[in-house]
Parts: structure tokens; C-alpha cells; sequence
């Protein structure tokens, strides 16, 4: 019992009074499109299909890079010839939609040697990250407070989203001083944070996780494999792919696996006492 | 090596010019299928074999047959055996062995459910691999199968469960969504009160199509996807993934490579068992030792971040080496953090030894016997736990576990003690692992240059001694030299029958740190 006390005493804290910020080139490919060839060598290298070539017209083609099934690996990064992708230091990285987590760019391909030359930065669909931001607050507002109790659910996951999310409640991170709990049952939750892909054979159990979840509910969706599919893909015979295919997501955590700061990050924006943010692109 | 082939042909009573050595360690053998059980026999019983994989494969397209394979250790030979043996389409079926060779059973049933090859005499030949409502017929891994194929569901979700009777019994169901942050499962507990008289599995909630999706990626991509097949053991995948392709292709992973492997594996060795021993005091809710447990888990995985780019160390294995060397300043940070690491863990143990409290709650609960471990086939730390000496590093060496001199732990108790008992005696053979090797790292580049294309129609085996157990990894290819069959074994699929074998007598309470002190993975073994 005294070496106990002792040993609490000597420790001291360990809890990181702002475990936030950002690491060097730890972060999700940028692609600096202006020196962007449309050459394709990226697309090829993407295990995931996380950047895509559309061509458009004969001399038009679309490049577009999806942080939602990007699974860090930087295999794009070598084989950029141009040098045009780097790496971001931005590891908080969450969105309210799918389309927000993508960049695309238009390209203007010679017809003669293939060479793309670049045009202009499109449109993402759907709402602004500040318009979505309003409209969860607006859902949840008054209702979940200051505080946030999880039910985390693995649809599919290789477990390596939940050694993040467990790592989250160590005493480095703490997340229950940020008003957050992981409580047993979804009875008692707010929010479900669901890891991916949903399985054929974890569907059912998750919709049902679901519908035990008294409203207003907010369910954020983790890692590459939960916002996409990853590298799994999406749509084969055991695996649908990324949560929103059964469930409304509100929060999207990219990454593979997103470490525990970016899920902590994630957690307070799904409270609405943070806003998303896609980082520096 | 030669004289290997020999003996076991002598053993096996076949021809000696049957027996060929497909790779170095690898001993193969074409048999008929009529054949496998005797063969069974005399490599179990002679040759002291040890199945550890057991799968099919469909090469219709080549030979308009399937074929089978099984997967054997022998130890005493430091060689795997291959017994293969072709299928006729137009009679689907193979001896069963699984009645008198209990780590076959689900193997079995999984090459029934995936390939529609029924295991004749079978004792339980149930699904085990797919839930009710899928139709029959979906074998998902012949080749005629499409990837994307949406397979309907069938009416009639109602698992089987063996009904357990009797006065003040009752069924307890739990999952396969838990109170915890684990993964999903579905556990059917029969008690009486509190002890438990039976327990029963549903898995496979968590089955991806891993080894469908690895026929349709390039080869160059297989190895991010073995690094997702269960994600506390990346390194250990993606290196028997790696392996498996470097025999197929024959390909040399250089000196430094290969030391820098052993650091990989041993880094995950650790960071893996520091929490399981952590999660293990949580669980008897000794709070002091498990924060101080998850604290040493942080310090390491940031540590790794820092040297080698990713927390829990992923990308870092490449085929023909490693990704990323490890230099001077980095060796020098990882050096001083295990010294470090060393003195506390050492505390940590002597602090859970020493309660009470923690003592009561782990002797004597959820034994696994010598005798059910090795009839059941069981691996890695739960093999050696219950007694069982065995080890891939020393048995069947891979990368530079031959030229290192390390202790096999191994405990006789088979209860949660012994398990974690092994786990800390396991971690401070890993210390003394990363202190030699860090102090001997060879001068060579860390990876070999890779081919375009790997030799057509080939197959090889990968293997690792990962943290939890042995990985294995069967790599065939097709006519255009990619990817046409990966099986997939973790540890996690044979020993999860290990678990069901320690639970019962146990109340209820103690199962959830009986259950920690296997640790399996649910990932690894729905695949």
C-alpha cells in the first residue's frame, strides 16, 4: 500500500494541459496543383483510391484527393515526379461531410503529349464547413451541453482505430476532463463514435445500436475504414464501406488510424465547442 | 537439408523423391486427399507436427481443380510441410480430420463455407464463417465469385446455439456490441448462478473479405491491406505478408533490413503486452498499475513515432526490407527510452505480484490445461502459458532471430497468471533483444530492389512469430505473376477454442480478465 502511494506521489501529472497542435509531416498529403501534370502516377500509387483522375472531356480532365479514404501512407508522395504533393503538419483534421474532406482540380490535357496543365480548384457540393458547423449546433443546441457521453461502436475495424480511441482515455490525454465518457450502452449515450467498414455481419447490430440511442444523437464516424470504406473499399460482398452508408454521419475523423488527439479533436466537434477544420490545403 | 526430406519421408512412408524442399523451411508434398488423414497421423505422431494452417484454394482455371493444404510444423526439423492435395469439382468434399485433430475444425468449416468443399465426418459441420443469413452457396473465395457480388440475405438469423438445460440454468448473451472499446463478438454464456457451466462463440461479425480484396490489389498494395488485417499487429502481418513475397520472388531482404525488422517486431512485442498487462490490473480494478501501465504504453508508442514515423508502427515494413532506416539520433532516443522503460516495467511487475488484491483475482483463474493446449492446437503467448514450448523465432528463425540469443518464456500454471507472467518475462526478453541489436546493427542498406513482376504460377510461405503468436501467410500467383491466393492465419484463430476451454468453471465476473488474458483478436480472426 505504501509503495502505491509512494509511486502516485513520485509520478506526479502526466495529463498534457493542451494536448493539441500540430506535428511535423504527420499530417494528409497536400497537392500543390499548380505544379500538378495530371500525370496520373499518384492515382496509380493510391492503395485506396483516395486520389482519383476523371477525364471530362477529350482535353479536360478532374484530379481529386479524398482525406476520407487516404490512409497516410504517402506512397503518392514518392511518386509525384513533380514534387507536387507534400506533407501536411495538420493531425486534427475533421469534417462534416464527405465532400469537404475532398479537393478537387480541373485540367486542361494536351491532346498530343497528355500533359495536363492546371485550370482551376472546383467546388466541393454540399455545405461550407462553417454552414454545417451552424446547423449541428443548431441540432444538438441546449440539448447534450458541455458534456458528451460515447458509445464507441466497431463495425469492421481492424482495431487499430480502437487502440486510438482507448488511448484517448490514458492519462495523457484524459478525455473525461473535456466533459467526455465512454459509457456501456447506448441507452445511455449521445453520441456513437463508429469505426469501419460496416460489415455485412455488423449492419444489422449497429442499426439496432442505433435506434437504442435516445435523440438528439450524433454519430461520428473514425478512421479512413469509417469514413470511406479504406482499404477495404466499399460495396463488396462482406463489407458496405464507410458508416454513412447506413447511418447519418455529423463528424467524419479521417486517418489511418486517427491519432488520439485527432479523435479527441473530433469528440469536441461533434459537441460543437469546436469547429471542423481540413487544415492547411 | 536434404536428410530433413529423408526422415520425414521415412516418417510419412512415401517416397523420398516425393518430397521436395519448394523453398528453404519449406517441405512440400502432393498427396491424394484420401491420403491426409493417415498422413495426419504419422506427421502428428511421428514427426511431432503441429497443424497451424489449413486452407484451400481454386485453381480451376489451371488444372479445372481445387486443391487443399495443409500446413505443418515440425520443430525438430525447423521446416513447415505442405501436404496439398487436388479436389475434383464434381465431388466436392475431403476427409475431415478435425474429430481427432481439434485445430482443424474450424479450418474445415471455413473451406466449406468459402469454397463449397464439404469436410466429410466432420463432427460439428456447421457454418462458421458466415452468419445464417447468407444464402448457401455464396463461396465467396472461388473464383467465380465476384468481389462486388451484393449477396442477398436469407430470412432466419438464428444462430444455433447448444442449448444448455437444467435446474436454476439460464443463458446469458453478451455482444457482439460491448460495454468496452473492443472489438464485436458474440459471447452465449450458460450458468448457474454464477459459475459458468458452458460458453459458446459467434464471430466473424468483423469478416472484410481481407483474402478476396488481396487478389484484386497489386501486389506492391498487398502489403497496406496485411497491415490492416489486425491493427495491433501491422508490423507482424505486413513482415509475414513481406516474407511470403520475398520467398515467392526470390528476393534478399539485406543484413540491416532484417536487423531493423527484429527491432519492429519486438517494439510491437512490447507495446502490445504493457497494455494487455495494463488492461489486465483494469479489469480487477487495481487502478495505480493499470494508469501507470497505459502511461509506459504512451511513452513507447511516442517514441516510436518519433523514430520511426508512426505510432504504432505502421509503414514501416516494405517488401525487400524496411521503409525507413533508423538513424544515429533515432537509435540514440530509443536506446535511452527503453533503459528507462526497463526500470519501470520492472517496477510495474512487482507491484501486481506483490498485492494481493491482484494475486487473488488471476491464480488459479481460467486454466487452460497442457493436455487441452496442445490437443487444441494452441499458439503463442497462451501456448506457452499453458506450457506448450513453442516459438517461430527459435523454430522456425526469420530474419535475424538466429544470430540473437534470447529465452523462450514458458509457464506451467495455464491461468491468467501465467499468461501475464509470460508476457512480462517476454518483454524483458525483448529488452535484451533491441539492447543487442541496437548495439549491432549491420552496415548494408535497409531494402533490396523489387522486380516489376513476380515469377508466374509460384506460391511461397511467410511466417512471423508476432506478439500474440505465429502469422502465417500463403502467397500464390497467377499465370501474370500477380496476386491469386493469400490465406491468412493469426494466432487469434487457433486459440480462440482455447478460450472456451478456460471460461467454464470460472463465474462470470472472471471472464472478462480471463478473456484479456488471451487477448485475441477479432479482426485477425474474421479476416
Amino acid at each position: 500500500m505504501l509503495g502505491i502511494i509512494s509511486k502516485s506521489l513520485r509520478t506526479g501529472t502526466l495529463t498534457e494541459a493542451d494536448p493539441f497542435g500540430g506535428h511535423a509531416s504527420f499530417g494528409f498529403p497536400v497537392m500543390d496543383f499548380s505544379r500538378c501534370t495530371a500525370c496520373d502516377e499518384c492515382v496509380r500509387s493510391c492503395p485506396t483510391g483516395a486520389i482519383r483522375a476523371v477525364p471530362t472531356t477529350p482535353d479536360g480532365k478532374l484530379i481529386s484527393l479524398s482525406y476520407a479514404s487516404c490512409i497516410q501512407c504517402r506512397a503518392c508522395v514518392a511518386a509525384c515526379p513533380e514534387q507536387a504533393i507534400s506533407v501536411s503538419t495538420d493531425v486534427e483534421v475533421a469534417a462534416y461531410s464527405r465532400e469537404q474532406l475532398a479537393r478537387t482540380a480541373s485540367f486542361d490535357v494536351d491532346p498530343v503529349t497528355g500533359r495536363g496543365t492546371f485550370r482551376q480548384v472546383e467546388l466541393e457540393a454540399g455545405l461550407s464547413l462553417a454552414d454545417a458547423a451552424a446547423r449541428l449546433k443548431e441540432r444538438i443546441r441546449g440539448r447534450l451541453g458541455r458534456s458528451l457521453h460515447v458509445r464507441q461502436v466497431d463495425a469492421g475495424s481492424c482495431n487499430g482505430c480502437e487502440l486510438e480511441i482507448a488511448a484517448t482515455t490514458n492519462p495523457f490525454y484524459d478525455l473525461e476532463r473535456f466533459g467526455i465518457h465512454f459509457v456501456a450502452s447506448p441507452r445511455h449515450a449521445d453520441a456513437l463514435l463508429v469505426t469501419g467498414p460496416v460489415t455485412r455481419n455488423m449492419e444489422a447490430a449497429l442499426r439496432r445500436t442505433y435506434e437504442a440511442t435516445p435523440e438528439p444523437r450524433v454519430v461520428v464516424a473514425v478512421g479512413a475504414c469509417g469514413c470511406s470504406g479504406g482499404i477495404f473499399g466499399e460495396g463488396t460482398y462482406a463489407a458496405l464501406g464507410g458508416v454513412d452508408r447506413v447511418l447519418p454521419v455529423d463528424v467524419y475523423i479521417p486517418g489511418c488510424p486517427p491519432r488520439p488527439q485527432a479523435i479527441l479533436n473530433g469528440l469536441l466537434v461533434a459537441m460543437g465547442v469546436r469547429e471542423a477544420r481540413v487544415g492547411t490545403r | 537439408m536434404r536428410s530433413n526430406a529423408a526422415t520425414v519421408a521415412a516418417a510419412l512412408q512415401v517416397p523420398e523423391e516425393d518430397i521436395r524442399e519448394g523453398r528453404p523451411g519449406e517441405l512440400v508434398l502432393d498427396v491424394n486427399a484420401q491420403a491426409l488423414p493417415g498422413l495426419a497421423d504419422r506427421v502428428s505422431q511421428e514427426l511431432e507436427g503441429r497443424l497451424m494452417s489449413l486452407f484451400a484454394s481454386d485453381e480451376r482455371d489451371q488444372t479445372a481443380q481445387f486443391r487443399l493444404h495443409y500446413v505443418w510444423s515440425l520443430p525438430r526439423f525447423q521446416t513447415f510441410l505442405l501436404l496439398s492435395a487436388p479436389i475434383n469439382p464434381a465431388r466436392p468434399s475431403f476427409p475431415s480430420i478435425a474429430a481427432k485433430y481439434p485445430a482443424a475444425n474450424w479450418f474445415e468449416r471455413e473451406v466449406m463455407d468459402l469454397y463449397g468443399l464439404v469436410p466429410d465426418g466432420h463432427p460439428n459441420p456447421t457454418r462458421v464463417a458466415l452468419h445464417e443469413d447468407w444464402p448457401d452457396g455464396a463461396w465467396a473465395l472461388r473464383k467465380d465469385f465476384p468481389e462486388d457480388r451484393n449477396v442477398p440475405r436469407v430470412p432466419g438469423d438464428h444462430h444455433p446455439f447448444r442449448p444448455v438445460t437444467g435446474e436454476g440454468v439460464f443463458e446469458v448473451p453478451v455482444g457482439p456490441v460491448h460495454a468496452g472499446i473492443i472489438e464485436p463478438g458474440h459471447f452465449r454464456f450458460g450458468v448457474a448462478g454464477e459459475p459458468v457451466l458452458y460458453l459458446q462463440l459467434r464471430l466473424f461479425y468483423v469478416h472484410k473479405g481481407i483474402e478476396k480484396r488481396f487478389e484484386r490489389l497489386p501486389w506492391r498494395h498487398g502489403l497496406f491491406l496485411a497491415e490492416s488485417i489486425s491493427g495491433d499487429t501491422a508490423v507482424g502481418h505486413a513482415l509475414a505478408f513481406a516474407h511470403a513475397i520475398e520467398r515467392l520472388g526470390n528476393l534478399e531482404v539485406p543484413p540491416r533490413g532484417q536487423a531493423l525488422r527484429v527491432i519492429l517486431l519486438e517494439l510491437e512485442r512490447i507495446y502490445n503486452h504493457i497494455a494487455d498487462i495494463g488492461a489486465l490490473a483494469t479489469d480487477v480494478a487495481f487502478t495505480v498499475p493499470a494508469s501507470r501501465a497505459q502511461a509506459l504504453r504512451e511513452g513507447l508508442v511516442r517514441t516510436q513515432d518519433q523514430v520511426f514515423g508512426n505510432r504504432l508502427l505502421r509503414g514501416t515494413i516494405a517488401v525487400g526490407g524496411v521503409k525507413r532506416d533508423l538513424l544515429p539520433e533515432g537509435r540514440e532516443v530509443l536506446r535511452t527510452h527503453l533503459r528507462a522503460f526497463g526500470k519501470e516495467f520492472e517496477r510495474l511487475i512487482a507491484l501486481l505480484v506483490d498485492a494481493g488484491t491482484f494475486t487473488d483475482r488471476v491464480d488459479g483463474t481460467g486454466i487452460l490445461t497442457r493436455q487441452a493446449a496442445l490437443d487444441l492446437g494452441i499458439v503463442g503467448v497462451a501456448a506457452r502459458a499453458s506450457g506448450v514450448d513453442a516459438d517461430l523465432r527459435r523454430d522456425h528463425p526469420h530474419d535475424a532471430y538466429e544470430s540473437l540469443q534470447f529465452k523462450i518464456p514458458v509457464e506451467d500454471g495455464g491461468d491468467v497468471r501465467a499468461r501475464l507472467m509470460v508476457r512480462a518475462r517476454e518483454v524483458e526478453q525483448s529488452l535484451e533483444i533491441l539492447d543487442q541489436i541496437l548495439d549491432s546493427l549491420p552496415d548494408t542498406t535497409c531494402a533490396t530492389e523489387l522486380p516489376e513482376h513476380l515469377p508466374p504460377r509460384a506460391s511461397a510461405l511467410g511466417w512471423v512469430e508476432a506478439w500474440r503468436g505465429p502469422c502465417t501467410h500463403f502467397v500464390a500467383t497467377d499465370e501474370r505473376g500477380e496476386i491469386a491466393r493469400v490465406k491468412v492465419t493469426d494466432p487469434s484463430f487457433l486459440n480462440w477454442p482455447g478460450l472456451v476451454h478456460a471460461v467454464p468453471g470460472n463465474i462470470i465476473p472472471d471472464f472478462p480478465v480471463i478473456n484479456k488474458s488471451f487477448n485475441l483478436s477479432y479482426s485477425g480472426n474474421d479476416r
